[in-house]
């Protein structure tokens, strides 16, 4: 099987004003006693819009963290207690409650990865997605029941009328989850966030919904960010990748750029994971696992981890720089390739 | 050789309460195992490759066929505890599998317990083992909750390995771990089989790391093995339009490479509760014909041990264009890798 | 499963447990220790009619056949007869259950429409003033007797205030019951039509089922709060704020997938107050069920007892089955 040049992801340069802004987030954490931990610490992002912006981390990194903080709602019992984020030119934590509640659901919507868990058990599927699109809106509830047939219809979810009074439990793990997409683009919301929502499905039905989800994010022109621990799916389906560690962006650049040349060592050390060459994945692997754990308050947060550190990796900690046009890296040594 | 593991013509039926239905689980499995030898048993849900691995256990008597493990049937009580502890499971969630309220040291030695043998003897392979995996004696005293992920499926191969099994039957163990201790886990793998010459039964659903561990492979599908043979040749030149399918939904971590996608299934799996009459994967395939939904696809050899199940496997092999995508993913990610020493100072764009 | 099957079923179900609530209660009676005749007539019975009810109830032959005669009364409507009231204990429960049941019923009402919002509130808003008086409050009623709280009331709005009636009954004395249809004698006298007869009821009902309500709204409360705040800690609960519902509608959905707990506690309730509202009935000399059963105990007047507890027991099924109805008619996952 030869290998094909993937080229369905040219988007044209544009010099657009960014569908998101993240900027200087800090989430804490309060703990039993002492200092509260810090889960994400000043991430900042944009993303244009009709573009996709993959994240990808282990698990730890603080992935779900971002993904709801960025609605605002960080899971219990975090606290935001820092930073802007800005859709479309407006501060979405200094609106008022009621208006921060109109615009989650309708102009930026999340996709969850275990669907069944999150669908009212009690209610049908058709309701569920209608009544978003009633409350969001504001249309009545025969216009919410045509549009819920239509966003169905939109998945490709096979016999799409008789799914409309389906129960969450009736259905398999892949129509759940399309019942989910349709929930929440029904309202052509301008931004997504896809919280690992395809983990636990089948691989050939993976492939399904995460084509759908990149084709109805083009066809709406909606921004997406797609959070996921699989850094072969970022690899096929973003445009930018970018790269996170305990809480912080460790580099970012287009999905040409990130998988061929690589400048962070933890991004590195990612895609060894890969490669069959134990002598190759040991050169990027810290010297000493058991500090694979510790977490460090100063310098660097990879420090412990990482291969390549020196001296002023503990001490400093490196900002987030421009290495080539388009490439940020946060790294007081990136990778250098001759 | 003669083969350690020797599965035929394999059936498993799951009748369902208050129903004349039953759920056909495996319909027809034929494969085997050599001594040192890994087979990755693939497929999705429905496939049966779980079940399969439980008959193997003997936690789940089969319906039809046989199970020979070193020339002898499987089956009855008597020959299933002579074996106890050749053939042992790692179990996908490592975190679960372990008593919370023991250190992981006790757990350890828990198979151990169970065969009667002596408390020193038991520390003295405990502590061996541990060795083998490369836990250090001050881990041994911690709890499951004190570990990563990674540490605990350790613990867990560890567990499983203490009995001195031959054949090691692994159900998804790396599918709930990060990238880097996946690679982790299977690189020990791969040393234990280097040293001990144990086999494995590689169950799991991720491609790429079946195509790193596993001799062989065999693919199936609704409780069918569809396609079987070396897999770094099935892998490169599938024969069955489900392996294809199966292929072209692996997403490697690089832009550049993208297995075929001229292949897609429609739809979704079916139930594994009334399967049609022919082949089962005629609803989905693109290639099928009339024959294919009345007849039952007889093993095709294609010599070297590579066996298809599909009338149309010829038509299949014009579509493959020749060259082993993951053999280019794998030279192109070593280009990557193997940097010059980082940059000295860094200059402030 | 549609729902007439599944009430079909439920229904054969109810046989069997009626026969066995028929078995215990018979030998509840073989248990009591001393002469059951003499239980049965009183201790100021004459030996011959003792020797003629021995016969009768074949207290010589073996239990089976006891069992048998003890049946076939059963069949006919009979219960037995007071020795307290002379009257036969079927006619008596008939005037008597009512009004436990009509006491009871408004009663649980009250603590619902206390205890249901309360919760609710207090799960949506667990750190307000509001949540933090309504823990105060379930504390208290936890820790106070009805019948104490009953004669507080009694003693501040009738003795003090003079604003309610004197407790005793359930009319006042000047006023004839309506017509017996149902036996709640404020949806009788709105049959008949008279008003003050209805008025009466109604204003004799204030006191006594205040203060079951007060009291029995704090188990309610603590229910549906507890269930209510798990369930808006659920996965799909959170998932419709991600989703920037409204919060009247996301308490809806959790007060909906909470119903089922919060029906059990009032189900269980219900059927316990009908014996457990004695005290009350007692202090308000109300002529209830429990009040009856109770002199029974007090006395060893055996059939009173014994109507009493089969009594409650049917009772005590049949609200057991609306309930699980309710189960099948909210959760789809049940028809399954």
């Amino acid at each position: 099987m030869n290998a094909i040049v993937s080229s369905e992801m040219l988007v044209p340069a544009q010099s657009v004003a960014p569908a998101l802004s993240v900027r200087d987030l800090r989430v804490e954490f309060p703990t039993a006693m002492g200092a509260p931990t810090v889960a994400i610490k000043n991430l900042s992002f944009d993303i244009e819009p009709g573009t996709i912006l993959g994240l990808v981390g282990e698990s730890g990194a603080g992935k779900t963290t971002l993904a709801r903080s960025i609605l605002n709602l960080p899971p219990m019992p975090g606290r935001i207690t820092n930073g802007e984020v800005w859709f479309e030119g407006t501060d979405l934590r200094r609106l008022p409650e009621e208006e921060q509640r109109e615009r989650r659901g309708r102009d930026l919507s999340i996709v969850v990865p275990n669907p069944r868990g999150e669908l009212n058990p009690l209610i049908t599927v058709g309701d569920q997605i209608a009544t978003r699109a009633q409350v969001h809106l504001r249309i009545d509830k025969k216009a919410a029941q045509a549009r819920a047939l239509e966003m169905l219809q939109k998945v490709q979810i096979p016999d799409p009328k008789r799914r409309m009074n389906a129960y969450a439990h009736e259905l398999s793990g892949g129509m759940a989850q399309r019942v989910v997409i349709a929930m929440s683009l029904v309202c052509s919301p301008r931004f997504v966030i896809s919280d690992d929502a395809t983990s636990g499905l089948d691989v050939t039905v993976q492939a399904q919904i995460l084509k759908l989800m990149r084709d109805l994010a083009f066809e709406q022109q909606s921004a997406m960010l797609f959070i996921t621990r699989d850094v072969g799916i970022t690899a096929h389906f973003c445009d930018r990748v970018a790269v996170m560690y305990s809480g912080e962006i460790m580099e970012i650049a287009s999905r040409e750029d990130l998988f061929l040349d690589p400048q962070h060592p933890y991004t590195v050390m990612l895609m060894a994971a890969f490669s069959h060459n134990a002598k190759l994945r040991s050169q990027w692997r810290a010297p000493d696992e058991s500090r694979e754990n510790a977490t460090p308050s100063v310098g660097c947060s990879y420090a412990s981890r990482c291969p390549k550190a020196q001296s002023i990796c503990h001490v400093e900690h490196p900002e987030l720089l421009e290495r080539r046009p388009g490439h940020v890296v946060r790294c007081h040594f990136p990778v250098e390739r001759t | 050789m003669t083969a350690l593991l020797e599965v035929t013509n394999l059936r498993k039926r799951f009748p369902i309460a208050g129903s004349r239905n039953v759920v056909q689980a495996i319909n027809g499995v034929t494969f085997s195992i050599a001594p040192g030898e890994t087979l990755g048993l693939v497929g999705e849900s429905g496939s049966g490759k779980t079940t399969v691995g439980r008959c193997i256990l003997g936690l789940i008597e089969p319906s039809d066929g046989s199970i020979r493990f070193q020339g002898k049937q499987l089956g009855d009580q008597k020959a299933t505890r002579a074996l106890r502890g050749k053939i042992q499971l790692v179990f996908q969630e490592p975190g679960e599998s372990l008593d919370p309220r023991y250190r992981i040291g006790l757990s350890i030695e828990e198979p151990l317990i169970a065969q009667r043998v002596e408390a020193a003897e038991r520390r003295n392979r405990m502590l061996e083992v541990a060795r083998l995996v490369g836990l250090s004696r001050e881990m041994l005293e911690l709890y499951p909750a004190e570990m990563s992920a990674g540490q605990q499926q350790r613990v867990g191969i560890a567990r499983a390995m203490i009995t001195r099994p031959e054949l090691v039957v692994l159900d998804e163990p790396t599918s709930a771990l990060d990238p880097t201790a996946r690679a982790d886990i299977i690189e020990l793998l791969m040393k234990i089989q280097g040293d001990l010459g144990t086999s494995y039964l590689f169950i799991s659903h991720d491609l790429s790391t079946v195509r790193f561990i596993s001799h062989r492979v065999a693919i199936m599908y609704l409780g069918m093995v569809v396609e079987q043979g070396d897999a770094a040749g099935v892998f490169a030149h599938p024969r069955h339009p489900y392996s294809m399918g199966l292929l072209s939904a692996v997403l490697l971590p690089h832009p550049h490479f993208k297995l075929d996608a001229s292949v897609s299934l429609a739809g979704e799996i079916p139930s594994p509760i009334n399967l049609p009459k022919g082949c089962f994967l005629a609803t989905r395939c693109p290639f099928a014909i009339d024959r294919c939904r009345t007849e039952m696809p007889p093993p095709t050899d294609l010599g070297g041990g590579h066996i298809v199940h599909c009338f149309r496997n010829q038509d299949v092999a014009h579509l493959d264009r020749a060259s082993d995508t993951f053999a280019e993913f794998q030279l192109e990610t070593e280009r990557i890798l193997s940097a010059s020493a980082p940059a000295p100072a860094p200059e402030l764009v | 499963m549609s729902i007439f099957a599944y009430i079909g079923r439920r229904l054969l179900l109810i046989l069997p447990q009626i026969v066995g609530i028929v078995l215990v209660s018979f030998m509840l009676v073989k248990t009591i220790p001393g002469d059951p005749a003499v239980l049965m007539l009183g201790p100021t019975a004459n030996p011959e009619s003792l020797a003629a009810l021995r016969k009768e109830m074949g207290l010589n032959e073996s239990i089976p056949m006891q069992f048998w005669i003890y049946l076939k009364n059963l069949s006919k409507g009979d219960l037995g007869t007071s020795w307290q009231t002379t009257r036969p204990v079927l006619e008596d429960l008939l005037t008597r259950f009512p009004a436990t049941l009509e006491l009871v019923s408004f009663g649980l009402l009250t603590a619902i429409l206390i205890g249901l919002p309360l919760g609710l509130v207090s799960a949506f808003r667990p750190r307000s003033w509001l949540a933090r008086v309504a823990d105060f409050y379930s504390l208290a009623t936890g820790s106070l007797p009805d019948f104490w709280l009953a004669l507080v009331l009694i003693y501040v709005f009738y003795t003090l205030l003079g604003v309610a009636p004197a407790p005793l009954g359930r009319l006042d004395m000047a006023i004839l019951p309506p017509t017996q249809i149902t036996g709640f004698y404020t949806l009788d006298s709105l049959f008949a039509g008279d008003w003050e007869a209805f008025k009466a009821s109604v204003s004799h009902l204030v006191l006594p089922v205040l203060a079951l309500g007060l009291i029995n709204a704090g188990p309610i409360f603590k229910m549906t709060q507890s269930t209510v705040e798990r369930m808006l800690q659920s996965d799909f609960s959170r998932y419709e704020m991600l989703c920037g519902m409204p919060h009247g509608l996301v308490l809806r959905h959790a007060l909906r997938n909470s119903l089922p707990s919060i029906l059990t506690i009032i189900s269980v309730l219900y059927g316990f107050l009908i014996g457990g509202a004695v005290l009350i009935e007692i202090v308000f000399s109300w002529g209830g069920a429990g009040q009856y059963a109770v002199q029974g105990v007090l006395n060893s007047d055996l059939y009173p007892v014994l109507g009493f507890v089969l009594f409650s027991a049917i009772f005590s099924l049949f609200v057991y089955l609306i309930v699980d109805l309710i189960y099948f008619a909210i959760d789809p996952r049940l028809s399954h």
